[in-house]
């Protein structure tokens, strides 16, 4: 049957099952997508939260059992790299082993120290060693060497090995103080005889002779006795780890520092940390170039050695100082990987880093302790009492080196001549510093970014004008594309045109650079102004929007000319003159760091700057050209009709209404300029500076993120510390844009167009 | 030098503004054909016709703003007061100073009241305080408008409703006080009541102002024209005194659009 041909057909309002069927779906599909994203962002988050967030938290230790010493044990007290069976040596007794994970231990006697009596006692950790001094005169040293055994249930065996005992000539009576330095081949041993004002100290010098066969022998090659140079009787000797110095605390306040070089050992100078008191305590610190000395009062200071000048002698200086200690014995022990270490007097405990100052972690051990021990890994310590208890404890501090200080404050480091803003990642030695200050890469990028947008947030808002305002559509319609295909060429070819062909074409030829920059513009000015002085009748000819025809030859040939100026200028006003020969050479190269002082580097900001302008132009230039083209006709065609020049239709009526628009292109542009990573690694030195210089280059957060991130061991202070430099790149970002949006906000108030 | 009027105003002529054969092209689109008319100094004329007949395309050349676009071409000539507007010694800026223009949307600028009327004494270089004030005054009074703006000059134009942001554009258009004033439908957007505010100014102001106005609405043509064009399909079907043409047109065409038969 046939509908009738007008009668209503009540299917006519019903929805079909499909189109239901289907925006149900597309309403889940985005609810899906959206909320994924929100998910994605959030997790990014808080990944990098999680590797940022360790490097702020303070050293956690916990304690980690017990064990029986020999009673009386206060000599010495070592312990393997693993942390697993540590020794207690009393002078003239055996070296007692306990392993920490419980069981009898075991002692070994010392050989050849039969019938001798041990008067002196030290110990270096780094070797192992325990040096002794002997009522006789004679000194030596034994070490402690220990052994693991492979597989699941690996144990750590030991055995004490005897060195040549070395009888010492000057001086008589017992020796009373000893200190053993090691550089592998020469070595020194500091000792002192007898006590009070008639005692001496002396500097014996040994050496390793290589043998034809075998490990060769330890012979003395000679003693220095240095007791009249001192300011009084030394209380405290220390010879440094590797042999190369001597320090002496002694009796009036005073400490001496000796420099052992070959058979040499001068006085290099002397200091007096606590006004002429005696310091309780002094020891290096890792790396034997900074002590750590207890005054009687407790307080406790670092002294490093360091250049006050380029041309000065390394001598000690206060570096750092630290909250008092309390009264009773003062307990030491560096870290042997970096800048903590333990201290302590009177049951209180406290790890501290150097470098920064920081007070670690701070508690009372269960026990009155009369010394202390940190593991190779400086994950565990260990103290004993006079009685003989110990007690080991687990430390928890990965990160001592970081902090806010340390990353956005200027750090006096070990070596340096005041505090710094630095960033050293990774250096040559074990006991290298890292210096991880963040201020030279949040200036280098903003010194990046600087100068990509100095060069082109000028050439890319004239153009995006010129373009809008200006330039025939048909013209348009050319240019504006091309400027598209510019922005999405990929920024590591930039990068690499930057760096190996324009870096040394410009390198020689920055007159030309500058000659063109001004000539340039300055063409641009002079034919405007002979434009407008030609006659209407002659003006009129041609059609408006086809004056780029006249402009681009006239500004080829002034780009031109500029070029071919650049060495006349630089014969005439940069000629750089040899101070030691007189001579004269016209180069900008020379002339540029005699001028001002500031370097002149190959791969420098300049180069940066043109290169970036490839990758910033073309993002800035369409955005704002859109915005200056999406001004309504009926604003620009109302000014143009009240007798506005197009200048001046740009200039009262499309800039303000496009101000917002223009205002994100900006914002834009310059976070593709913060983020740019591949160009700035290439084009710039990548060296940590802090200065404007455009002649020299920076190192961004960027850059440093992509060229240290594959090196930087997982969970490293050093791979932590790029998150967080990728976490200030993005609150740099972050509240730049906010504020920008604030900004444009406003400006868009003020122009709206209802 | 054009023939002197023989009316009643002397110093009106009747072929102030002379279209002369005058053909328009959009690129490859011809817009007007052959057009030829005299308008008459201090009177209102009319254009009327079917969307997209040309009457903007017209009116849009007696300042040239269709220069702004791209690929436009045209035979012919217009003359004002004697002079060819496309006289290689014309300047085109200062031509749309003589002659000012009123759009169909009303269109402020973003800016004070104030600001929107002075915008032509600006771009032509003259800021000096007196006499903005007084234009501001003058413009204003003229374009009716005076009364209810004077305490508010310095606040956004978007304030006002939309007929006072068009009678603010009359304003802004006569400021600097051209001899013509072109109005594209200026009452198409426009509730009726400030329709018939806009239609009493425009008598008012053809005193002073050679006024020429496209219109869609009759009655308006009748109200407020001496004369009215007709066009159709880019050409000119019939010109003539208002009165009569609407009470006998000549041309069936005519008869047919203004008994509104089509629109
Ligand atoms: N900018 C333009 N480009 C091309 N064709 C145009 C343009 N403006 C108007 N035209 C065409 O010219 C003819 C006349 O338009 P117009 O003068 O605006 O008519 P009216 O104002 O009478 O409605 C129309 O056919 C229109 O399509
Ligand atoms: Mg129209």
């Amino acid at each position: 049957m046939h509908p009738q041909p007008n009668a209503p057909d009540p299917k006519r309002f019903e929805v079909s099952r499909a189109t239901l069927w289907f925006d149900r779906f597309m309403g889940w599909a985005i609810r899906f997508g959206g909320i994924g994203v929100i998910i994605a962002v959030f997790g990014i988050f808080y990944f990098i939260g999680k590797e940022v967030v360790p490097l702020f938290r303070a050293a956690d230790v916990e304690p980690a059992g017990k064990l029986e010493a020999p009673a009386a044990a206060t000599g010495v007290l070592g312990i393997d790299e693993w942390g697993e069976l540590p020794f207690f040596y009393q002078a003239g007794g055996p070296v007692a082993f306990r392993p920490v994970a419980g069981g009898d231990g075991f002692e070994l006697e010392v050989p050849g120290l039969e019938g001798a009596e041990v008067t002196a006692t030290a110990y270096d950790p780094v070797h192992r060693r325990v040096a002794l001094g002997l009522a006789d005169g004679r000194v030596g040293s034994f070490l402690v060497e220990y052994a693991r055994s492979h597989g699941d249930d690996a144990e750590v065996s030991a055995k004490v090995t005897p060195e040549p005992w070395f009888p010492l000539k000057s001086g008589a009576g017992p020796v009373t103080a000893v200190s053993y330095g090691d550089s592998g081949g020469g070595r020194i041993i500091v000792a002192k005889r007898g006590a009070g004002p008639d005692a001496t100290t002396t500097v014996l010098r040994l050496a390793m002779k290589r043998g034809l066969i075998g490990a060769g022998k330890l012979t003395a090659l000679g003693e220095v006795e240095i007791t009249t140079e001192l300011g009084a009787e030394p209380l405290i000797l220390r010879a440094s780890q590797n042999g190369s110095m001597v320090l002496a605390a002694c009796a009036n306040g005073e400490i001496d520092y000796f420099l052992a070089n070959g058979a040499e050992v001068t006085k290099r100078q002397s200091f007096s940390p606590f006004d002429g008191e005696v310091p309780r305590q002094m020891d290096y610190l890792f790396g034997g170039v900074s002590i750590i000395v207890t005054g009687p009062g407790g307080e406790q200071e670092q002294w490093s050695l360091f250049r006050e000048s380029e041309d000065a002698e390394r001598m000690f200086g206060l570096t750092q100082t630290f909250p008092p200690l309390g009264d009773g014995d003062v307990l030491f022990a560096a870290s042997q990987r970096n800048r903590t270490f333990l201290t302590g007097a009177g049951g209180h405990l406290s790890i501290r880093h150097s470098t920064s100052g920081k007070t670690r972690w701070e508690g009372e051990a269960e026990i009155a302790p009369a010394a202390a021990v940190l593991d190779g890994k400086g994950e565990h310590f260990l103290v004993v009492s006079a009685s003989g208890e110990a007690r080991r404890y687990s430390v928890e501090d990965p990160h001592p080196e970081a902090g806010w200080k340390a990353f956005f404050g200027k750090v006096w480091y070990e070596g340096g001549s005041g505090p710094v803003y630095q960033w050293q990642s990774t250096g040559g030695s074990d006991d290298f510093e890292p210096k991880l200050s963040l201020m030279p890469l949040i200036f280098g990028s903003l010194k990046g970014t600087a100068y990509a947008l100095l060069f082109s947030v000028p050439v890319a808002l004239l153009a995006a004008v010129f373009s809008a305002a200006f330039l025939p559509l048909s013209v348009k319609r050319i240019v504006k594309p091309t400027m598209e295909i510019m922005s999405s060429l990929p920024s590591v070819v930039l990068g690499f045109l930057a760096g190996l062909w324009l870096a040394p074409i410009l390198e020689t030829r920055v007159p030309s650079v500058m000659a063109m920059l001004i000539a340039v513009p300055a063409s641009a000015l002079v034919m405007g102004f002979a434009w407008c002085r030609l006659p209407i009748r002659f003006r009129n000819r041609f059609a408006n929007g086809s004056e780029w025809m006249m402009v681009v030859p006239v500004l080829a040939l002034a780009g031109w000319l500029g070029w071919q100026a650049g060495p006349l200028i630089e014969s005439i006003f940069f000629v750089y003159q040899d101070p030691a020969t007189g001579r004269e050479i016209a180069d900008f190269r020379l002339w540029w760091p005699q001028a001002t002082g500031l370097s002149f580097e190959q791969r420098n900001s300049l180069v940066l700057g043109f290169m970036m302008g490839f990758a910033v132009i073309p993002v800035i230039f369409t955005i704002a050209e859109d915005a200056l083209s999406n001004v309504p006709k009926s604003l620009t065609a109302a000014s143009s009709a009240l007798g506005a020049n197009r200048w001046q239709v740009v200039w009262t009526v499309m800039l303000p209404v496009a101000s917002s628009g223009i205002f994100s292109a900006l914002m834009i542009g310059f976070g593709r300029a913060v983020g740019e990573t591949m160009i700035m690694v290439m084009a710039t030195g990548n060296t940590p500076v802090t200065e404007w210089n455009i002649f020299n280059g920076m190192r961004t957060l960027s850059a440093n993120i992509a060229v240290e991130l594959p090196e930087a061991p997982v969970g490293s202070t050093h791979y932590r510390t790029l998150f967080l430099g990728a976490v200030v790149l993005f609150l740099m970002t972050f509240v730049m844009n906010t504020v920008a949006e604030v900004l444009r906000q406003r400006l868009r108030e003020k122009n709206k167009i209802v | 030098m054009p023939a002197q009027a023989t009316s009643t105003d002397a110093a009106s002529r009747p072929d102030f503004i002379q279209v002369d054969q005058f053909s328009f092209h959009y690129g490859p689109k011809q817009a007007l054909f052959d057009i030829h008319m005299d308008i008459p100094e201090h009177q209102v004329t009319a254009l009327i016709g079917p969307s997209g007949c040309g009457k903007s395309t017209l009116l849009r050349n007696l300042n040239r703003m269709n220069d702004l676009i791209e690929g436009v071409r045209h035979e012919g000539d217009i003359r004002i007061g004697g002079t060819s507007l496309y006289d290689p010694s014309v300047e085109v800026i200062s031509l749309r100073k003589r002659v000012g223009m009123v759009f169909q949307k009303y269109n402020p600028f973003a800016k004070s009241i104030y600001e929107n009327v002075v915008f032509s004494l600006r771009v032509a270089g003259r800021g000096r305080k007196t006499e903005l004030d007084e234009t501001v005054e003058r413009a204003l009074t003229d374009a009716a408008l005076w009364d209810e703006v004077k305490d508010r000059l310095h606040d956004s134009a978007f304030g006002l409703s939309g007929g006072q942001q068009q009678r603010l554009c009359i304003a802004r258009a006569i400021a600097n006080q051209p001899e013509i004033l072109l109005m594209d439908e200026p009452c198409a957007a426009l509730d009726p009541l400030a329709t018939l505010r806009i239609e009493d100014l425009i008598i008012g102001l053809k005193q002073r102002y050679t006024i020429v106005i496209v219109t869609h609405n009759m009655e308006q043509a009748t109200r407020c024209s001496d004369r009215t064009a007709f066009l159709y399909m880019g050409k000119l079907v019939e010109y003539g005194p208002t009165l009569a043409m609407f009470e006998r047109p000549k041309e069936p065409q005519t008869e047919a659009y203004i008994t509104g038969r089509f629109s």
